[in-house]
């Protein structure tokens, strides 16, 4: 098709999404249609992982992302009511600044890919590397202090989360 | 070349998608959208991490990725518990509304 | 499964994820196209006891709810880690489960705490 495979249509169509959905992010005025365009930037953005062979990764970032993450944004939106008419705006000006410093960014960052040149190593990927069996193997074997040290981030975060979300006896 | 496409395309695609993270934190007042602006940030990060993964041929790229969604998760879990806990007092999420500290 | 992974072996996905959306496209469309349309004022309001109805239908609910959520969120992403244990458990053997135990055991003090904190109890 045009000169192209499958796979670079793919990823085109699936980066113009992502990168559409995500300026709908930013600009979108009501913060429930945010939530709802940054699930379906997470849901391209899984579909690039699927092209890269990283399947178990897919499907995990679907479920954590989109499944309980955006679901958790969404419920306190919803239970701080907001909507357009409560959402908080900033000047003209400071928008514009945002956006030239964005852009200087980008500019930075593509011109230091430039100077990169392409990447010497050309491979192809191997198609085993995403699933879940040799995932597991590098996470118990080289990744093993990380994982524990990951449950004790994750306590943290319960521990803390009780402590500030939760109304004490006395308390209106 | 990953699967036809080079990995030059895969950096742009993140660096994109950074940026406009990075300019949604700048541009928005609603703290929870600074907040989903964080995450498209952690998620270009992401790819960036299991693109090279694919190109290197090595897996650990991708535990990587499950590090960072561990804690993206427990930030979002604080960070969204302190928010709910800033409303429940001062009935406002307007980041210019809370300067409180600086003071 | 071959060790080469192209994108035509998502086929039977893709044609999955077609029939789904288009089954719920065309019994929507059908609906819509079939049934009768009788739009009166009053059969689009809101029934509220007789009262007029006034103001947005999108209430703030309460805010107990919402510690579940946060502890959903987080007991989630501990499953995440598990999967790999539980595809590798032979491989791994006694070793993999002292080290994901251990695991369990940090987290299931939190569990306790939250408990012990009433977290998710239902107050009024």
């Amino acid at each position: 098709m045009l000169g192209y495979t499958i796979t670079q249509w793919l990823f085109g169509i699936l980066s113009f999404l992502a990168i559409m959905f995500g300026l709908m992010v930013v600009f979108s005025r009501n913060p429930v249609n945010s939530v709802l365009y940054l699930v379906m930037t997470f849901f391209c953005i899984a579909g690039h992982y699927l092209l890269l062979n990283a399947q178990f990764l897919a499907i995990v970032h679907i479920v954590v992302y989109a499944g309980a993450i955006m679901v958790l944004f969404l419920f306190v939106i919803m239970l701080m009511n907001l909507n357009e008419d409560t959402e908080p705006q900033r000047t003209w000006l400071s928008k514009i600044i945002a956006a030239v410093a964005g852009g200087l960014m980008l500019f930075v960052m593509v011109g230091s890919l430039k100077g990169a040149g392409d990447m010497g190593l050309q491979q192809y990927g191997n198609a085993q590397i995403g699933f879940v069996k040799n995932l597991g193997a590098v996470l118990f074997k080289d990744f093993l202090f990380p994982f524990e040290i990951a449950s004790v981030l994750l306590l943290a975060a319960m521990v803390g989360a009780i402590m500030i979300g939760k109304k004490e006896a006395g308390e209106s | 070349m990953l699967n036809g496409i080079s990995i030059n395309y895969y950096i742009l695609l993140s660096a994109v998608l950074f940026i406009i993270g990075a300019v949604g934190v700048m541009a928005r007042r609603n703290s929870i959208i600074i907040f989903m602006c964080i995450e498209l940030m952690l998620n270009a990060v992401n790819l960036m991490l299991v693109s090279f993964s694919t190109l290197h041929n090595d897996a650990k790229g991708q535990v990587f990725v499950f590090f960072i969604m561990a804690v993206a998760a427990a930030e979002v879990a604080v960070g969204l518990a302190i928010l709910s806990m800033i409303y429940r007092n001062i009935k406002n999420i307007d980041t210019d509304l809370l300067s409180n500290l600086k003071n | 499964m071959g060790s080469t992974n192209t994108p035509t072996d998502y086929l039977p996905i893709v044609l999955m994820f077609i029939v789904a959306l288009g089954f719920v496209v065309t019994t929507m469309v059908a609906s819509h196209m079939l049934g009768p349309k009788r739009k009166t004022k009053i059969k689009l309001d809101s029934f509220e006891c007789g009262i007029e109805s006034h103001g947005n239908a999108r209430l703030p609910f309460s805010i107990k709810y919402f510690l579940v959520a946060i502890l959903f969120v987080l007991f989630d992403v501990e499953v995440i880690f598990m999967y790999p244990w539980a595809v590798n458990y032979k491989e791994l053997g006694i070793v993999g489960v002292i080290e994901v135990f251990s695991f369990i055991a940090l987290l299931l003090v939190g569990f306790y705490y939250m408990l012990a904190k009433k977290a998710v109890q239902w107050e009024d």
